[in-house]
């Protein structure tokens, strides 16, 4: 070889070297299992029970005692269950039946601020619940026993606000909905855990993403999205509930041209928030949804979107079958306070009229008439020092704003109320409501606006050594506290209401504990190990009742209660029974 | 042969065969900051193993694309670097959300294996010394995941990489907005 083609050969080789170093192969001998099929217990499937969910079944749901239906127990939203097995008597006895953990394995989205928030769903014996980070299980609602596991993967680089979390699934026609932290929503087969139709209605690029329950309407089931830090457009969607086609997306902040749109300066109604992270309600009678909306972006910088900010902090009044608004009405006009409006809306009716009654993160409880949405009554039901509220008319006179130099306001940007749900109970003709005591130093600045990245226009400090929390029952006629059980730290999770007179409460310290219904004396109390910030539900096999709550501290935890900052987290659904 | 024929396919050939080159891009030299040049500098000493670190740091182990085939399935190839406690390649990249369909060889003398994500619930495959395997799993949105050798703490060693999946949101799932500002660049 000449010496020239020697260099060359060798210049070639030595590059091949160092770029692709050879590494053994061999024939392929095995293929990769689910993991889960490493666990001998799991069964695999569920009995059937889900495919005779109709919307009938849904809109009588409250017939079914011994099930769970809707996220909310539901379409009225009171989180009211007509079983009495468990008593004011006998709650004493309460003692856990079963209990069920999963742990997180590996890395998560928001590795610190997972969190436990379902609400479980039970059909005939099969409980339905999510967990965070994709989670989907169905278990024996006996012995909690695992039928499926279904986990949709998610990347790490989520646009998390607030923890990675979920609030539950909704069911219908054979199938179980969950929504995904990246903005997916998956239709699951109820009998086998398997996806039968996926759709995409969040973009994380824009700071997108969702945590809530969805909820099934006629053929359709609807999604909020989440990500109103992040300068998004706010909307609920609406998707076939066989097919998983769109049928429509309604926005919460309107364009220019469109009705409400007045109420923007400029272009800011392309940042404007608004989202819809909570479940709404559902009248099948008047055949209108009632759905709440969240704060305006910027959060605290109020002077680039002059104006009342439509159609945020608000409760909107919508038709299911287009998503048409047909009456809306604003808690917290052009808000500075991250008072979203999301929070539930429960539909009942006193004195012969259909009353929604609305506890909102800005410390008032509203009535409404829900025929129309105007205003029966208004009143604080917690320190509320950011401006005073009409209680007819529902008027805001604003008192305190944030600043750059900071303003110490109540209520925090928790909220007097944060989502966790409130309850109504038909026997007592009460409401039941978890509360936040607390206040925060709101300032302002400048922040400039670069997608997916939080929009916050300024900041906020908790004032930690001033928080606790109660359990306050409100009479919704005269907007009168009934009473009141004051608690070491904020309220955390939502009540459930039962016709044994019972309230039942998680509390941030872990205990689960019931009241009675008519004097909010505690009656018991379970330490379950880890802070509750979930929806207890209660269900009953063979005339058997169950109460099930999730118990795994987290989310946004520095908003709400930063005193626990550093509490344990956790994994369980704590099963209760009587012995 | 003239020179300058054998400089044009010596180049030829270090700017096809070779990834040094890619070096030379502007877009990479604008990189070389003094903070990551000081990463590079010192990776000798903590990407060695029992040297700085008891092994490796993560992701070390190199980036490869996944091919999108005429069926649609995204296929790759992955190996466990013997006596390294490091995956190479490190990082896979799927250019679109979908089927990924992967064969990872062990030549090590130890045993191995692959826990990874997917949609409906991990995957596992266990990799006995000097065998290959084939690991298929389901990712539909775009970001990056997470895996890793679930054995002995491989994973926490140095055998944890990582999945990019390219590609936006679709079209219906966007707000309906004008194009808004971007982050600004650093
Ligand atoms: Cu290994």
């Amino acid at each position: 070889m000449p010496a020239r083609l020697r260099g060359i050969s060798l210049v070639v080789t030595l590059l091949l070297a160092a770029c692709m170093p050879p590494l053994e192969r061999f024939p392929v001998s095995r293929e990769a299992q689910p993991f889960d099929a490493a666990n001998a217990r799991l069964a695999g499937t569920a009995p059937p029970v889900a495919a005779t969910v109709t919307f009938e079944r849904l809109v009588n749901a409250r017939s079914e005692p011994q099930n769970w239906l809707t996220y909310y127990g539901a379409y009225d939203a009171q989180r009211y269950s007509p079983l009495d097995e468990i008593d004011r008597g006998n709650v004493a006895q309460l003692r856990p039946a079963w209990i069920f953990q999963s742990g997180l394995i590996g890395l998560v989205a928001d590795p610190s601020d997972y969190a436990f928030e379902a609400a479980p769903l039970v059909v005939d014996g099969v409980l339905y619940t999510t967990g965070p980070d994709g989670h989907v299980w169905a278990l024996d609602a006996r012995t909690g026993g695992m039928l499926w596991h279904y986990r949709h993967a998610i990347p790490l680089d989520v646009p998390l606000c607030c923890g990675n979390v979920n609030r539950g699934a909704a069911i219908a026609q054979g199938k179980v909905f969950v929504v995904t932290p990246n903005g997916y929503l998956v239709a699951l087969d109820a009998a086998t855990g398997k996806p039968v139709w996926t759709q995409v209605f969040a973009d994380v690029r824009a700071g997108e993403s969702a945590s809530l329950a969805p909820l099934v309407v006629k053929d359709m089931v609807l999604t909020g999205s989440s990500g109103g830090e992040y300068g998004v457009r706010g909307h609920i969607d609406a998707f076939d509930i066989a097919t998983g086609e769109r049928r429509w997306r309604r926005y919460n902040v309107p364009k220019p041209g469109e009705p409400g749109s007045e109420s923007w300066s400029g272009d800011s109604w392309q940042r404007g928030g608004g989202t819809a992270w909570i479940t709404g309600s559902y009248d099948p009678e008047l055949d209108l949804v009632y759905w709440g909306t969240g704060n305006p972006g910027p959060v605290f910088d109020g002077s680039v979107r002059e104006g009342a900010n439509l159609f945020t902090n608000s409760i909107i009044a919508f038709r299911p079958d287009d998503g048409k608004l047909v009456w809306y009405f604003q808690m917290t006009p052009h808000g500075m306070w991250d008072y979203d409006g999301v929070n539930e809306n429960i539909l009942f009716e006193q004195g012969g009229r259909r009353l929604l009654a609305h506890f909102d993160k800005n410390g008032h409880l509203y009535v409404l008439d829900r025929t129309n949405g105007a205003l029966v009554l208004a009143t604080p039901f917690a320190r509320a020092d950011w401006g005073e509220v009409d209680p007819r008319t529902g008027h805001v006179t604003v008192r305190r704003v944030p600043t750059p130099g900071g303003t110490e306001i109540c209520p925090g940007p928790a909220g007097a109320k944060e989502w966790p749900h409130a309850a109504y109970s038909p026997r007592t003709g009460l409401l039941y409501v978890p509360v936040v005591e607390q206040c925060g130093t709101f300032k302002t600045a400048d922040t400039d606006f670069g997608e997916s990245l939080p929009y916050w226009g300024g900041d906020v400090e908790i004032v930690k050594e001033r928080q606790w929390g109660h359990v306050k029952a409100f009479d919704p006629l005269s907007g009168r506290e009934v009473w009141s059980w004051r608690g070491e730290h904020p309220m955390l999770g939502s009540l459930l209401a039962t016709a044994g007179d019972l309230v039942f409460a998680g509390e941030p310290t872990g205990a689960f504990s019931a009241f009675d219904a008519h004097t909010g004396e505690k009656l018991w109390s379970f330490q379950t190990g880890s802070g509750i910030h979930s929806s207890p539900v209660a269900y009953s096999i063979d005339g058997k009742q169950y109460v099930a709550v999730h118990s795994g501290w987290g989310g946004w935890i520095k908003g709400f209660a930063p005193e626990l900052y550093g509490a344990p987290r956790g994994d369980a659904l704590v099963v209760f029974a009587l012995p | 042969m003239p020179l300058s024929r054998l400089t044009l396919l010596v180049a030829a050939l270090v700017l096809t065969g070779c990834e040094y080159m890619g070096l030379a891009r502007p877009s990479v030299v604008e990189q070389l900051e003094p903070p990551v040049v000081r990463l590079v500098n010192e990776l000798p000493q903590v990407d060695r193993p029992n040297e700085a670190l008891v092994t490796r740091i993560y992701a070390t182990g190199g980036l490869a694309h996944a091919r999108l085939g005429d069926d649609g399935i995204m296929r790759g190839e992955m190996w466990a670097r013997p006596a390294q406690l490091i995956w190479t390649p490190a990082i896979i990249v799927m250019p679109e959300g979908g089927r990924l369909e992967l064969t990872v060889h062990n030549p090590d003398m130890m045993k191995h294996a692959a826990f990874m994500p997917s949609n409906g619930g991990h995957r596992l495959l266990e990799l006995p010394p000097r065998s290959s395997g084939r690991i298929a799993i389901e990712l539909d949105a775009p970001g990056f995941y997470w895996f890793g050798c679930p054995v002995g703490n491989h994973a926490g060693r140095g055998m944890l990489g990582f999945i990019f999946v390219e590609g936006g949101v679709p079209p219906q799932a966007r707000l309906d907005r004008p194009p808004q500002p971007q982050p600004p660049e650093d």
